[in-house]
This record gives structure tokens, C-alpha cells and sequence, in this order.
């Protein structure tokens, strides 16, 4: 029988909301228009317009190994270029944020490939050849994964998940990458690992509270979805947890 | 499970002390205008200090302002005081570094420069093989000789190199057993008088366990276990006891019986507080990573001073846990560098895993009638799966609930893995407390790990999860290299060698299961005995005191230098 996802278990909106993200089959909605210009300045890899540091001589010209492996997968466009392997890292507040790690690593697991994702308790690094990771980035930042003031693009110091937001709304940065400006949009003054950049990008307004209780993917009582009260959840876990108890990971019922 | 209503909340003294004036329920705060370094004296006395010191070496220091982030300085939000829980005594993050904290250094010294040593092997060696005489008396006058010589001081030869006594006078030697009429006889300076410092049944139960044997506990000086290792330990100890074996008994220094005494003191009659570690990790015997968390459940003495507040007991091996196997262990012998004290503190501070602990406590009893203020094997519910979730999934809940209620507490435990440790280790320590088992309440922790990654879709970073999501299925184990009952497992078991975050915890859950049965000690008699001595420098019923002393720098510690070093 073949595999089918189930996207998790739950009766919440919060666990309805990770699996849309999650599946495949529904696409994301896009909230915001950032131009593959500002995901390249927010990246701080390259500068824009710059060619992709690649293998030289190309790939093709080196002459790669026999491998069966290399036979049975396509490449994606960047390892077919030969790209450098770059990153983009995410700092979700803990305050109904859209995103979070684990969920944003099931996500990307499901919606991408060629990738490397890397899951901590503030932040989510998924890594992968530089032309691909421009395309997933802008995915990332564009749809409703990426809350401008709740959902940070920080390469290093990325503290300020679990503190209380500033006044403004937005999560704590110490380097303060991006600011809310006079216009309501939230604009990014700094690239991801903090060098100042030469003009502001814009990424979008905030979302309201409704739009983030609606749309989180973190059981929070704040938020008005209590993880307590999805017991189908939980007992998904304490299964779980049973099963591996008893039997290791060859579970039996 | 059910959520059952506890009004009093023991974080918040802790949180309105640390957010001064502030809504410690808001979601909201002001950044970017704490003054940065000044709002902390300690990081002024810091730049202070380091003003002189670049000055009098010709050679630059410390120097936040250009250094951290290309001059952006600590400080953009406001740095936090912290409760050292249970003490009401405030301290700065910094003071609870180690090399910051005497006391900690102290505990560690303590623990280090510990050996247990037999004497009945001597005596048999001396009575059967040598014909002589041991008495009470001969006994006494050899615990004389022992601490002249334990600290470095000669018995037998002529024109010998000493020890300055005031640089050592930390070191002695003291005997315990279970033979009172033995104990009776023995002067009181070299007793350790079980009978004194334990509630009698415990008492009763550690003389029983002791019986007719006489040990030694030995502690040489700090100065030495820190210059050498702990492997020093029972070297050091073996060949001051040879020595004074032979001073006292009027041995021959060169006789084949000597070879005896000295296995024993070495090998046969020793009890070391830690073993050896592999190769791969390469310490000695008495180094942290050697300890069982049975045998530090046992060194830690709460429960011998708090027999009705298993819960306190529990959390005093906790703190010291993290102060040791987290700070010393793992961050600095393992892995080097200063970040492990931001984390392991979480465990110890600001009374927040004392608040979700004592929930537990609460709803043990509430629901499976546990009277936990009156440990006994008696009224323990039997450790099944369903009750272990229930317990490990209400309490988790709760504290979960809390962090989300109370944002402030939430920025108190900043990094995922503090809060992992706190949810698991409330979650842990009561499933242990109500069942009386061990492995329940690990199973408890891993349950715990494993809701807290579902609820908030996070857990602690790249390598901390790894055993936190693989753990349920060594809980139960006891297959070798695959599990052991908890009081025997230790640092270095396998897949807990790597995380901080964890191991304090764990000898906490062992200790948990047997203070709320109310035995006399969890894995070792004969270590719960030698760490009741009040004349260890450190106390080890109140680690977590003991620690906020050291913070505000009151703690004494041993291993004194200023005799033979230049004044100040």
C-alpha cells in the first residue's frame, strides 16, 4: 500500500492550519509582492544582478562521477548549475506567529527539494543550492508562512522568539534588521546576518491579531487555542509515546 | 487528566523583582532603552576591572562595546536578576557562572576530593596476617596519625618535604558504621554519627545497611585534586593510609603485608564517587562524568534535611545537577566556552520549575491520593503507561500553560531548551514522587519532550532534541548499552553524553523516586553517610543556598593561596 500523508493529527484549527501548510496539494496563499532583487539583498549571499558563484570549470565540462544515485535523481536547477549550498534563517515569535521551526522544516520538506533543514527552539535554517533557495525564500517570505513583524529573516543573534513584542508590535531583534516604518510597512534596514543594506526593503504590513489567531500554527492560550483542548492531538501523542515505550520504534498495537 | 486550581504562584516574587514596575502578564515591553552594559553592576565592575588589567598587562581584555556584535553591547534589552530558587536571594546571571562562584567551585572540590575507604580489609590483613592487635584504641591513635598525614605530612621517614597546614585545612579523614557499641568508642572528632544527623528510621536503616563494617571517609586537600585530577584522589588517600598504617600499627615500611594494605586502600576497599570514562572521553575515576545519578542522589543531602518535602529534596539535586553536570560537566570539561550557565540556571532560578513541580505534587495528590508529605513505600500508585501520561501530560500542560500566561516567565526561560528541561523535569520528578520508580518518571520526562514539541512546534536545538525524541524507547529498557534502571545510569550513558539540559534532571528523577518512598538512600549508604558530614565545606543539604552565597560572595571557600602569594 502505498504511503499517504496524513499532515498530523487534530481537531484544531491550529493543527487544520499545519496541515494546509504542510500538504502540497494546497497552495500557499500569497499575501505580499517582494522582488527577487529585495530576497537577494535580504539573503546577503550575492549582490544582485551578480552571477552564482558556481563549480568551475561547470559540471558538465568536469565530468562527474559514475554514480547510480546521480541516475535516479534529477538535479535540482542549482545542483545542476553547480551552486554554492546558502541558507536562509527564520526566527518565529512565540506570539502566534504563522511559522514554526518544526512546522516550518515539515513544510519545506513537503513543498521543496534539494534541501537541508536544520530545526532549533527560535529559529529554522533550511539550506540548499543558492539559485533554489532564491526561489524558495521568496515562497517563504511572500505566503502566508512569513508575518512581517512576527517572523524574522536573521542569520546570527537571532534572539527574541519567546520575549514579549516591542510596543510597536514587532519581535525583539538586538540588531534591529528590520523597522516598522512611518508608512506601516515593515522594511528590512539590514540583511539577514546584519550588515546594513544601501536601501530599505519592504516586506508588507503586518498582519492584524485576528489574521494570526486565524492563521497560527502554535497551540498558545493567548491565541485562544489551548492545546489542552485538542485532545485528539494529544492523545495522538501519548500513543505515540506508548508505543515507542513498549516496542521501540517496531510499535505493535 | 484534569487541570486542577492552584492559586499560589510561587515565580511571581520572583517576576515582579525582576521586571520592576511592569505587567508581568503583558505581552508587551519597552527595548533599546536599558542603558545597555550600565544597567547591570556586575558587567560596570566587569569594565571596570578590565580598565586596570589592560593597562597593568599592556594587553587588551575585555571589551564589550567594540567586541559583541561590532558594537552593538549586551544590554538592548533589559538583563535580568535572578531568585536562586528557594533562597529569596537575588543574584546577577553572571555570578552563577562557576568561575564566578566559589561555592560551586567548592561543591565540585568536595565531590572531587572524596573517597570512601574500607577498613575492614586492613584490619583482617593486620589481625590475621600480622598478629596484631586492633582495638578501638589502636583505631583512634591510627585516625590521629591518618589526619597528620592525610593532609601531607610525614609518619615514618626522616628530612621529609611537608604541607602548610593552613593551605590544607580541608582535608581529614572520618570514619562512620553501623556497629554502635564500635561508633561508641570511637573519639567524636573522626565520627561521622549517623545516628545524629538522620531522622532515626533512616538512621536505622543506613546503620543495618553498614552493619559491623568501619569506612573510611576520606577528603584530601582541595589544592591537590584541582592541581592534579580526581584520579588523584584515591592515590593520594591510598598512600597517606599506608603510611599510617604503619606509623600507627609499627609496621616494617618494606614488608610484603604493606603491598596488601595498599590494594586495598587502592582497588579492593575503595569506593570512588565516579568511575573511569572510555577513551573517547578520557578521565579518570572521581570526574563528573563518571558520577550515577543514584550515587549524586545520594550526595545530596535535602532529603536527609527536608524528610517531608520530597519535592525540595528533588529540586536541591536538580540545581546542583545542572550546576554540575551541566556548567562544569558539559560546558566547560566537554564542550568549552560559557553558554551552558544561561541555560542550566533556568532549572535553579526564579522558583519556576519549584512552581510546576509542586503542581505536580498537588495533583498526585489530589487524584491518586499520593500524601506525598509523608513519604512511603505505602500509598505509591503503580507505575503503568496510562498513569504515567496522565501525570507526565497534566503537569506538562500546565507548565506549558504558565509560559503562555505569564509572557514574562516565558522570556525568563528564553531558549527552548531551558523550557524543555523544566516542562520534562516537573513532569519527571512528579510521575517518580507518585510512583516510587525511577524509570516511570523518566518515561514521564520523554513524554513531556514530546507534547512540548507538538504544542509549540519547537523543542531545543539540533542535538538536544535527538534524545528527547528517541528517549521513550529506553525508558524501560534494561538491556546493557540500551538501559538501566535510572539510578544507575549516568553522564555518560549512552545518548545522554552529549546535552545539557538533561542529566541533573535525571539524577533528580532517581533521587525523586526514593525520597518519596522515604528510604534512607537512594543507591549508596555509604555516600548518603559521608556527604551528611557538617564539616565539609560545602553544605550538600542546601546546594542551592549555598550557591546564592557564593553569588553574593560570602561563601568561603577551601584551597586557600594568599599564604604563598604575594599581598594585595
Amino acid at each position: 500500500m502505498a504511503f499517504k500523508p496524513q499532515y498530523g493529527p487534530g481537531t484544531s484549527k491550529v493543527a487544520e492550519n499545519r496541515r494546509k501548510q504542510m500538504n502540497p496539494a494546497m497552495k500557499l496563499e500569497t499575501l505580499r509582492d517582494v522582488t527577487d532583487e529585495d530576497v537577494v539583498l535580504i539573503l546577503g549571499h550575492r549582490a544582485p544582478g551578480q552571477a552564482y558563484p558556481a563549480a568551475h570549470p561547470p559540471l558538465a565540462e568536469q565530468g562527474e562521477p559514475d554514480c547510480p544515485i546521480r541516475k535516479i535523481v534529477a538535479p535540482t536547477e542549482g545542483a545542476k548549475a553547480g551552486d554554492r549550498v546558502r541558507y536562509i534563517q527564520f526566527a518565529d515569535s512565540m506570539q502566534n506567529a504563522p511559522c514554526h521551526p518544526y512546522q516550518r522544516t515539515y513544510t519545506e520538506a513537503y513543498r521543496f527539494r534539494g534541501i537541508d533543514p536544520g530545526t532549533l527552539s527560535g529559529r529554522q535554517i533550511v539550506e540548499c543550492r543558492e539559485r533554489d533557495l532564491e526561489n524558495y525564500a521568496k515562497e517563504l517570505i511572500t505566503t502566508n508562512l512569513f508575518d512581517p513583524a512576527r517572523t524574522g529573516i536573521r542569520g546570527a543573534t537571532v534572539h527574541g522568539h519567546s520575549l514579549r513584542l516591542r510596543e510597536d508590535g514587532m519581535m525583539f531583534d538586538m540588531l534591529q534588521r528590520c523597522i516598522l516604518d512611518d508608512d506601516g510597512v515593515v522594511k528590512y534596514v539590514k540583511n539577514q546576518i546584519g550588515e546594513p543594506l544601501d536601501k530599505k526593503v519592504a516586506v508588507g504590513k503586518p498582519m492584524d491579531q485576528k489574521w494570526l489567531d486565524d492563521n497560527t500554527t502554535i497551540f498558545h492560550v493567548l491565541g485562544g487555542n489551548p492545546f489542552r483542548n485538542d485532545t485528539e492531538y494529544l492523545e495522538y501523542v501519548q500513543r505515540i509515546h506508548s508505543l515507542r515505550t513498549k516496542y521501540g520504534y517496531m510499535p505493535k498495537e | 487528566m484534569a487541570k486542577i486550581e492552584r492559586a499560589q504562584k510561587l515565580f511571581l516574587k520572583a517576576l515582579k523583582e525582576k521586571f520592576p514596575g511592569q505587567d508581568v502578564e503583558s505581552t508587551k515591553a519597552q527595548y533599546f532603552n536599558w542603558g545597555e552594559l550600565s544597567q547591570s553592576p556586575r558587567k560596570k565592575e566587569f569594565l571596570a576591572a578590565t580598565e586596570k588589567i589592560a593597562k597593568e598587562r599592556g594587553l587588551s581584555m575585555y571589551d564589550p562595546v567594540r567586541c559583541h556584535l561590532g558594537g552593538i553591547p549586551l544590554g538592548q534589552r533589559q538583563l535580568m536578576t535572578y531568585e536562586v530558587s528557594g533562597t529569596g536571594t537575588f543574584v546577577e546571571g553572571d555570578d552563577l557562572h562557576f568561575v564566578n562562584n566559589a561555592a560551586m567551585q567548592q561543591m565540585w572540590d568536595d565531590i572531587r576530593r572524596t573517597v570512601i575507604v574500607n577498613m575492614d580489609l586492613a584490619h583482617q590483613t593486620l589481625q590475621k596476617r600480622l598478629g596484631k592487635e586492633v582495638t578501638p584504641e589502636t583505631i583512634n591513635e591510627y585516625l590521629h596519625v591518618l589526619n597528620h598525614a592525610m593532609p601531607g605530612a610525614a609518619v615514618v621517614q626522616e628530612h621529609m618535604v611537608e604541607t602548610h597546614p593552613a593551605l590544607t585545612d580541608d582535608c581529614y579523614v572520618k570514619v562512620f558504621t553501623g556497629d554502635s557499641e564500635l561508633a561508641d568508642d570511637i573519639e567524636p572528632q573522626f565520627l561521622i554519627n549517623v545516628e545524629k544527623l538522620f531522622p532515626k528510621k533512616s538512621a536505622e536503616e543506613l546503620s543495618k545497611a553498614v552493619g559491623k563494617s568501619l569506612w573510611q571517609a576520606v577528603h584530601i586537600p582541595t589544592s591537590v585534586s584541582r592541581t592534579c585530577d580526581g584520579g588523584t584522589t584515591s592515590r593520594w588517600s591510598a598512600m597517606q593510609i599506608g603510611m599510617s598504617f604503619i606509623g600507627a600499627y609499627r609496621m616494617c615500611a618494606g614488608e610484603a603485608a604493606v603491598a596488601d594494605l595498599s590494594y586495598a586502600a587502592k582497588h579492593a576497599g575503595v569506593i570512588q564517587m565516579a568511575n573511569h570514562l572510555p577513551a573517547r572521553r578520557a578521565r579518570g575515576p572521581n570526574e563528573p562524568g563518571g558520577i550515577l545519578f543514584g550515587n549524586f542522589a545520594d550526595m545530596i543531602q535535602g532529603d536527609r534535611k527536608y524528610p517531608n518535602d520530597p519535592a525540595k529534596a528533588t529540586l536541591e539535586v536538580v540545581g546542583a545537577g545542572a550546576m554540575l553536570f551541566d556548567q562544569i560537566w558539559l560546558g566547560s570539561y566537554m564542550s568549552g566556552g560559557v553558554g551552558f550557565t544561561q541555560y542550566a540556571t533556568a532549572a535553579y532560578t526564579d522558583n519556576v520549575l519549584d512552581e510546576y513541580t509542586y503542581y505536580g505534587m498537588d495533583y498526585i495528590k489530589d487524584k491518586y491520593k499520593v500524601d506525598w508529605q509523608n513519604p512511603n513505600p505505602n500509598d505509591k500508585v503503580k507505575p503503568t503507561q496510562e498513569i504515567v501520561n496522565d501525570i507526565a501530560t497534566e503537569v506538562n500542560l500546565n507548565g506549558m500553560e504558565m509560559y503562555e500566561t505569564y509572557p514574562t516567565v516565558m522570556e525568563d526561560h528564553f531558549g527552548g531548551s531551558q523550557r524543555a528541561s523544566v516542562l520534562a523535569a516537573a513532569s519527571g520528578i512528579s510521575a517518580a514522587v507518585a510512583t516510587g520508580h525511577s524509570n516511570a518518571g523518566l518515561n514521564g520526562w520523554y513524554l513531556s519532550m514530546l507534547m512540548h514539541k507538538e504544542g509549540w512546534s519547537r523543542l531545543g536545538f539540533f542535538g538536544y532534541d535527538l534524545q528527547d525524541q528517541c528517549g521513550s524507547a529506553n525508558t524501560l529498557s534494561v538491556r546493557p548499552d540500551e538501559g538501566l534502571i535510572g539510578e544507575f545510569r549516568g553522564p555518560n550513558y549512552p545518548n545522554y553524553a552529549m546535552n545539557v539540559g538533561h542529566q541533573g534532571e535525571y539524577a533528580a528523577i532517581a533521587g525523586a523516586a526514593h525520597y518519596s518512598r522515604g528510604d534512607a538512600w537512594t543507591l549508596s549508604p555509604l555516600i548518603k553517610i559521608t556527604f551528611a558530614d557538617p564539616a565539609l565545606k560545602f553544605d550538600f543539604a542546601e546546594p542551592r543556598k549555598e550557591f546564592a552565597r557564593g553569588a553574593i560572595r560570602e561563601f568561603m571557600p577551601a584551597g586557600e593561596r594568599s599564604l604563598i602569594i604575594p599581598a594585595k
